[in-house]
């Protein structure tokens, strides 16, 4: 997978997380990920197949509190457990990543699927078979979440 | 003036209205729906004057909904509002051949919707 792949998603997650949420979020050094390795911390992903002239995924992970404090963020509204609210946060915010990433990516001829949620304490995360799952943490001031992007090379017609 | 908002997201679909109050609209002219199977059944019940529309949504989706209503007669110059995060040239483009008026892209901000809005309401 081509790194040039990568750096549209991440700017497309700064953007949304402080457009849409209103928190400024630092990515640090991106990881090729290793769930065996099992030394992330996070409840909630939000995941989005993509196709086109290249095909994979793109999954923002959170752990609980941070999910809470960001939908409570959105909302205007306190919100403490893991409800409806959290979930249509979580599913917005990595369709609007992935939408926006097309920008950088308009020759690939991007195609979003609708977002999956999947919770659970570490529940695994796997890529493209046969192409590494990249991981890049971003800090916010309740915890890190996760943006993970795994894209095959381009497919030529 | 009736106006739909059609976004599988509540999120987007609370802000938009909130952002409808703003410009004074009441709430018993805002309608909204989850997706565009949904929307049309509101379309075809309501004389509906304005469209906020979502890209993708279940069921039906909004640029399948757009070009379904823009064969419906009495809809045919409806101001249609696009707002999605499909960012990509050529899904504006998309979007325009269908029939959409104008074109939002997420993440939304009160102030772009709002001088959007004024040419409408």
């Amino acid at each position: 997978m081509q790194v040039k792949y990568i750096q549209p998603f991440i700017n497309a997650t700064i953007k949304v997380f402080k457009e849409f949420v209103g928190v400024d979020i630092v990515p640090g050094s991106p990881f090729i990920f290793n769930y065996n390795e099992n030394k992330y911390n996070y409840d909630i992903s939000g995941i989005i197949g993509i196709a086109g002239h290249t095909m994979g995924i793109v999954v923002v992970s959170f752990p609980k509190i941070v999910a809470l404090d960001f939908a409570s963020k959105a909302t205007g509204e306190k919100i403490t457990i893991f409800d409806d609210t959290v979930i249509d946060l979580v599913g917005e915010i990595v369709n609007i990543i992935a939408g926006n990433a097309k920008q950088g990516l308009e020759q690939y001829k991007l195609v979003i699927s609708l977002p999956s949620i999947v919770k659970g304490v570490n529940h695994q995360i796997t890529g493209v078979s046969g192409v590494p799952l990249i991981g890049i943490p971003f800090k916010s001031e309740k915890g890190s979440i996760y943006l993970f992007v795994s894209l095959k090379d381009l497919i030529t017609a | 003036m009736k106006i739909l908002i059609v976004d599988d997201s509540l999120i987007i679909r609370k802000v938009l209205k909130n952002i409808l109050k703003e410009k004074k609209v009441s709430e018993s002219d805002m309608f909204d729906a989850p997706d565009g199977q949904a929307a049309l059944e509101i379309l075809n019940s309501h004389d509906i004057g304005l469209l906020l529309v979502d890209w993708n949504m279940p069921k039906l989706n909004g640029l399948e909904l757009v070009k379904i209503v823009r064969k419906i007669e009495k809809y045919q110059s409806l101001p249609i509002i696009m707002i999605t995060s499909e960012a990509a040239k050529y899904n504006v483009l998309e979007a325009v051949k269908a029939g959409v008026s104008d074109y939002i892209i997420k993440p939304v901000s009160g102030v772009t919707v709002l001088q959007k809005l004024k040419q409408y309401l």
